[in-house]
């Protein structure tokens, strides 16, 4: 009994984690560009597949092809800066996150245009025989995934609040006119903000992916994410590592104990009753430092 | 701003929503020409006209709160499904005529929507957008979760037919009768909303929500009141919805279409009841246009596969809402604006 519990909860909250990386991409890209992008679930299908096509379809060795998919999917960030972000430099805020809805359509059927609607085999990156610690069974993507996620978040926080490059990023999303006048180069900060926002994508989909199948759906984890970096407040990366954990945990334990009880999905929809909850009691997340303007 | 030479020398004049006889005309002929359609056009035509103009309805709501109230609203679907089901709910149980299951069905979607319009008091800009979300994926969970002797879970539901005095509406133009009588009366209402103090009080919290909390205007209890419109606008399409496809069901109402919606508006052009409709027929239009040169495009490009039709619909659209954001945020019906005070100068050139 004792060790169901243990074994449900640990198992949550590396899930958690893995939703920390997805919710990492829409918080890199926010912190450096003060736009949600709504499309992230699609960039984690599209480096998802960038990884098949490398090393299933073209058959290239995993050491080989799968660096090659990151490379790709940095392209990719790039391409989309230079095709939409760069031409809405001094818009509001709200064109740029219209755009990345137009995003979330278009990524979506360029990834069917380009790899079709069929369900696809992902490469098993990490053995897919579970840990076996006593009683304890830990899934072996979730865990090398947690153990990347911890090590990006501390990471990356620390490019954020302790680098020149990180901070000015942070200018960046404050006010794109006082950025320029301070001589930031906005354009290269939103471009970065999105390759690096692309390649924790594609992490996310080793992890998410390794050893399962692969189609456009799987895009659903960009929004299972959300709750995550809602909880942590929008702008704090180090805080994604303990509320995916809270939310993992939740879901976890939801999911083994309230779903056979009610018929299933309690797991799926309580982090979206957490998110409205954090939405209306406390706006800013656990951690996010910017006073929401209410009215 | 009215044509050259015309000017209001009365209050009626002034008030008038169609303000001279070239108007009026047009209108006329406009409102003729929807109405001999069926005996013009396919059954085919017909049908999608059906869709259109139930989409009409829901994205015209949805200017009401995204356009004319400046709240991003991603879970139109959702409050669509919602006045769905009511009005299969009510049809199948209490037997009620059509006559009052739609305006019942809008009312429980403008509850629906008037809730998540309150969290309005909390969140603003892109935090009230995810609640509206959270809103979808409720709405699915309920759906999917309450007993399934309510609401048919993951089977759906069926609904009867609508029937008046006897006569059952379940052809495909019967249906276009009913839904552009429905369209009509929607629209005109719309545009009484936005030019009531309403309506200007919308637009004056989307200008700016302080400086309308200084002129008196309550701004939450404004925020909260465009969700009602907007989602019983919803509500009402989807019960037409229902009716038109006589099966509900809940992946009918994705948080997909509440993006297709969006896009609508950003294409026709926000803050305008016209520019929504435009928006609506252009995208349908096209959307129909790929379906049906879809198959055809398959056969002459077979590497591309069979699937091309959703696909390349995908990328046109979304395509289509960014090159519309960066090139002309404002939308189809400002660059029809700007034509039109040209020919009205025309030959002045103030």
């Amino acid at each position: 009994m004792i060790i169901d519990f243990v074994n449900y909860a640990i198992n949550g909250a590396l899930l958690g984690l893995l939703y920390a990386m997805i919710a990492m991409g829409f918080v890199v890209i926010y912190r450096a560009s003060k736009v949600f992008n709504f499309a992230q679930g699609e960039l984690v299908v599209l480096g998802g597949f960038l990884q098949w096509w490398m090393v299933i379809s073209l058959g290239l060795p995993m050491y080989i092809g799968i660096p090659l998919a990151f490379v790709l999917a940095a392209v990719v960030g790039l391409l989309i800066e230079r095709i939409f972000f760069a031409r809405l430099v001094g818009e509001s805020v709200f064109a740029m996150v219209m755009v990345t809805i137009g995003l979330l359509v278009l990524l979506r059927g360029v990834v069917l245009l380009a790899f079709g609607p069929q369900v696809r085999p992902f490469p098993i990156v990490f053995p897919l025989q579970p840990l076996v610690i006593g009683e304890l069974l830990i899934p072996t993507n979730l865990l090398w995934g947690g153990v990347l996620t911890v090590v990006m978040a501390i990471g990356l926080s620390w490019f954020f609040n302790r680098t020149r490059t990180g901070l000015t990023m942070t200018a960046v999303a404050e006010d794109h006119q006082v950025a320029l006048s301070m001589g930031i180069s906005v354009k290269r900060s939103i471009a970065f903000a999105w390759v690096l926002g692309c390649l924790l994508s594609t992490l996310g989909a080793v992890i998410f992916l390794s050893g399962k199948s692969l189609n456009f759906l799987a895009s659903e984890i960009g929004f299972a994410a959300l709750p995550v970096a809602l909880l942590a407040g929008l702008e704090s990366i180090g805080g994604l590592l303990l509320a995916g954990v809270i939310v993992g945990v939740i879901q976890g334990l939801a999911t083994a104990y309230l779903d056979p009880l009610v018929g299933g999905a309690v797991g799926s929809v309580l982090p979206f009753v957490i998110m409205l909850l954090i939405l209306l009691v406390r706006p800013t997340g656990l951690f996010g430092w910017r006073t929401i303007e209410r009215v | 701003m009215d044509p050259a030479g015309v000017f209001a020398v009365r209050y009626a004049q002034d008030r008038a929503l169609v303000r001279t006889r070239k108007q009026w005309l047009a209108l006329a002929l406009f409102l003729g020409a929807l109405a001999v359609l069926p005996m013009v056009v396919g059954p085919r035509l017909i049908a999608v006209a059906n869709i259109m103009l139930i989409t009409g309805i829901v994205v015209v709501g949805l200017q009401i709160c995204t356009g004319y109230a400046g709240q991003v609203n991603l879970g139109q679907a959702a409050f669509m499904g919602v006045g769905a089901y009511t009005a299969a709910v009510l049809a199948e149980k209490t037997g009620l005529s059509f006559l009052l299951t739609i305006p019942l069905a809008g009312v429980a979607a403008a509850g629906f929507g008037f809730v998540f319009g309150l969290s309005a008091a909390r969140i603003k800009g892109f935090y009230l957008a995810l609640t509206t979300i959270a809103a979808q994926f409720i709405f699915h969970f309920a759906v999917l979760n309450l007993p399934g002797s309510w609401l048919g879970g993951s089977n759906g539901a069926t609904v009867p037919p609508a029937t008046l005095f006897g006569y059952r509406i379940t052809s495909d133009t019967s249906l276009y009768y009913l839904i552009l009588i429905s369209a009509a009366i929607m629209v005109s209402g719309a545009f009484g909303i936005v030019r009531s103090r309403f309506g200007r009080a919308f637009v004056a919290v989307r200008d700016d929500d302080v400086a309308a909390g200084i002129m008196g205007i309550n701004v939450v209890a404004t925020k909260a009141t465009a969700f009602l419109v907007g989602a019983f606008y919803a509500g009402v399409g989807g019960a037409l919805w229902a009716y038109m496809l006589r099966f509900v069901a809940v992946d009918q109402f994705t948080l997909f279409n509440s993006v297709f919606f969006i896009a609508m508006i950003i294409v026709g052009g926000m803050g305008s009841v016209v520019g929504a409709l435009i928006g609506v027929f252009v995208i349908r239009a096209i959307q129909e246009l790929i379906t049906t040169l879809g198959p055809e495009l398959a056969a002459n490009f077979p590497f591309l596969g069979g699937d091309i039709v959703f696909a390349s619909m995908n990328v046109f659209l979304g395509g289509v809402i960014a090159l519309f954001l960066i090139v002309e945020p404002k939308g189809l019906m400002h660059r029809w604006n700007i034509v039109k005070s040209g020919y009205r100068l025309w030959p002045f050139p103030y």
